[in-house]
């Protein structure tokens, strides 16, 4: 196997950073839901460590566990057992606390439809404690950096959906976090707006940001990430960098070339590519 | 405070932004105003009829079109479609209490319910009913009204946060028409059969409502005004903890 990457088991701290604060930090982490249906096991025991300045991919296939573990990480969910820190702080214990240092932007792009792109994030300064004035001006400095200075005073309704999320990134990083946690932010994006985030994506990370993203598009991950998590079925199947999945992978499966991110992932999950097409036919009969 | 203030203006802009949601609040309880006046007006000419004051029958009902215009409880399926669109996690996810966030659509709920009032007043003003217990009266009037719309906003928004769904809160809005007719609307208390005065009696909403006619009939009685915001203070207060409660467990 090859260095850096596992197979099923958690992947330890990096080396020389043992000690210092993550970013993220998972341990043993465990959510139950309760339904008709009995006790749903979505996340397993989960242990995962993000450092400080990576841009940290978490994969799965739909149901896998992504969107609980990045709710319970963003104090949105209650936590049934394990521990939770981001940047250092008990997210159960200190959820306020917790809440000032990470940005969150999730699957739905939260935005109130009826407010123009200026109003949301003057409001979202005022939330986190700003003046109306250090608001206001914050919200100028995001807007310019997510380019959308000239629409700032139209309200979001009209937005398209590339406009939309970069927008909720904005509105993310109005508190300058330390952690920005991404839950599949591209997903429903024509190719060219795809493009336009992952370069805000590098940017906001460039700057210092920790990001964590969910996605379900491997080439995202693989363009984005230095090291990404694979989740299936509650629990974490493989953790790495891009290149050191792949090396693993060939290395195991004798393959001649490198195989792709998502022969990592079909082999990770246990699906072939006969199963997934498979499920999508069904769908769409 | 200062949040649950921002969430309020925020909440009023969407109100401003969305007239179509706030006119049937004023058009409606007009209509049933009207309505009811022209079907049993003449059963209670103002000369002979002594509960009337002096005053025409359509003084004696605007309180239940008061009552009505601030039972639409739209706020709360604003509150729905956050939760649909993700803002309410948006917001769930700032470092603010999470009192702030109902107590920011309570406030916006408390400034349309004052604004509806004083409309619907100054239309009664202009058809010929008179605010008998005088200026301090009509502050009182509008101030009880906004405050009832408050409580019952503070109702729908459990319904929203627990089903999270706008038809199942719709619906649950349905839950006032029959509170209103279980109250002396049409005739005052002592006049309804046993059963109905019985009824009446344990319906919070009839003394909220005869505090409202109290204000508009008669000078300040305040055995009447004060078990009407007493009922409304009770009330507001229950909402309030069961809508924090609410929003804590959410998950």
């Amino acid at each position: 196997m090859d260095e850096g990457a596992s197979v099923v088991e958690p992947r330890s701290p990096v080396p020389g950073r043992v000690g210092t604060t993550a970013a993220v930090q998972a341990e043993a982490l465990v959510k139950h839901y309760r339904s008709r249906a009995g006790v749903v096991e979505a996340v397993r025991g989960v242990d995962l460590r993000v450092e400080a300045g990576e841009v940290f991919g978490f994969l799965g296939p739909n149901g896998a566990g992504k969107s609980t573990m990045i709710r319970m990480l963003t104090t949105l969910l209650s936590i049934t057992s394990g521990i939770a820190r981001v940047a250092g702080v008990d997210v159960a214990r200190e959820p306020d606390v917790a809440r000032r240092r990470m940005g969150v932007a999730l699957q739905e792009a939260g935005l109130d439809p009826r407010q123009t792109g200026r109003e949301t994030l003057v409001l979202q300064g005022r939330l986190f404690g700003m003046s109306p004035r250090d608001s206001s001006a914050r919200a100028e400095e995001l807007l310019e950096l997510v380019e959308l200075v000239e629409a700032a005073d139209r309200r979001v309704k009209g937005y398209s959906g590339g406009m939309k999320r970069r927008l909720d990134l904005a509105s993310a990083l109005v508190h300058r976090p330390e952690v920005l946690f991404l839950d599949e932010p591209t997903t429903g994006l024509d190719p060219a707006s795809r493009l336009t985030v992952w370069d805000e994506v590098r940017r906001i990370n460039r700057l210092g940001t920790t990001v964590f993203l969910t996605t379900q598009y491997l080439e995202e991950a693989d363009q984005l990430c230095e090291r990404l998590a694979i989740i299936d079925g509650g629990l974490i199947v493989r953790e790495g960098t891009p290149a050191e999945l792949k090396a693993e992978l060939r290395k195991r499966g004798g393959l001649a070339s490198d195989p792709t991110l998502d022969d990592v992932f079909l082999d990770a999950t246990g699906r072939t590519r006969g199963h997934v097409a498979g499920d999508v036919q069904e769908v769409t009969a | 405070m200062t949040q649950a203030w921002v969430l309020g203006q925020r909440a009023l802009r969407e109100a401003w932004r969305t007239p179509e949601a706030l006119l049937p609040t004023l058009f409606i309880p007009l209509f049933f105003l009207v309505v009811n006046v022209g079907q049993a007006g003449k059963i209670f000419p103002a000369a002979s009829t002594e509960f009337l004051k002096g005053q025409g029958y359509g003084a004696f009902q605007l309180p239940a079109s008061l009552l009505l215009a601030a039972s639409f409880g739209t706020a709360a399926l604003f509150l729905v479609e956050d939760i649909e669109g993700g803002y309410f996690d948006k917001l769930r996810s700032a470092p603010i209490p999470r009192t702030a966030i109902v107590l920011g659509r309570l406030i916006a709920e408390l400034a349309k319910g004052l604004l509806i009032a004083i409309a619907l007043v100054l239309l009664g003003l202009v058809f010929g009913i008179s605010i008998a217990s005088g200026p301090l009266g009509f502050v009182l009037l509008v101030g009880l009204t906004a405050l009832w719309s408050v409580v019952f906003v503070g109702f729908m928004q459990l319904i929203a946060l627990k089903t999270r769904s706008a038809a199942a809160t719709n619906s649950g809005g349905l839950v006032f028409f029959p509170l209103l007719f279980l109250t002396p609307n049409f005739v005052p208390r002592d006049l309804l059969t046993r059963p109905m005065e019985v009824a009446a009696s344990l319906n919070p909403v009839t003394y909220v409502m005869e505090g409202l006619r109290s204000l508009i009939l008669e000078d300040l009685v305040w055995s009447d005004i004060l078990p009407a915001f007493a009922v409304v203070a009770v009330l507001g207060a229950l909402m309030l903890a069961l809508n924090v409660r609410l929003i804590r467990r959410y998950d």
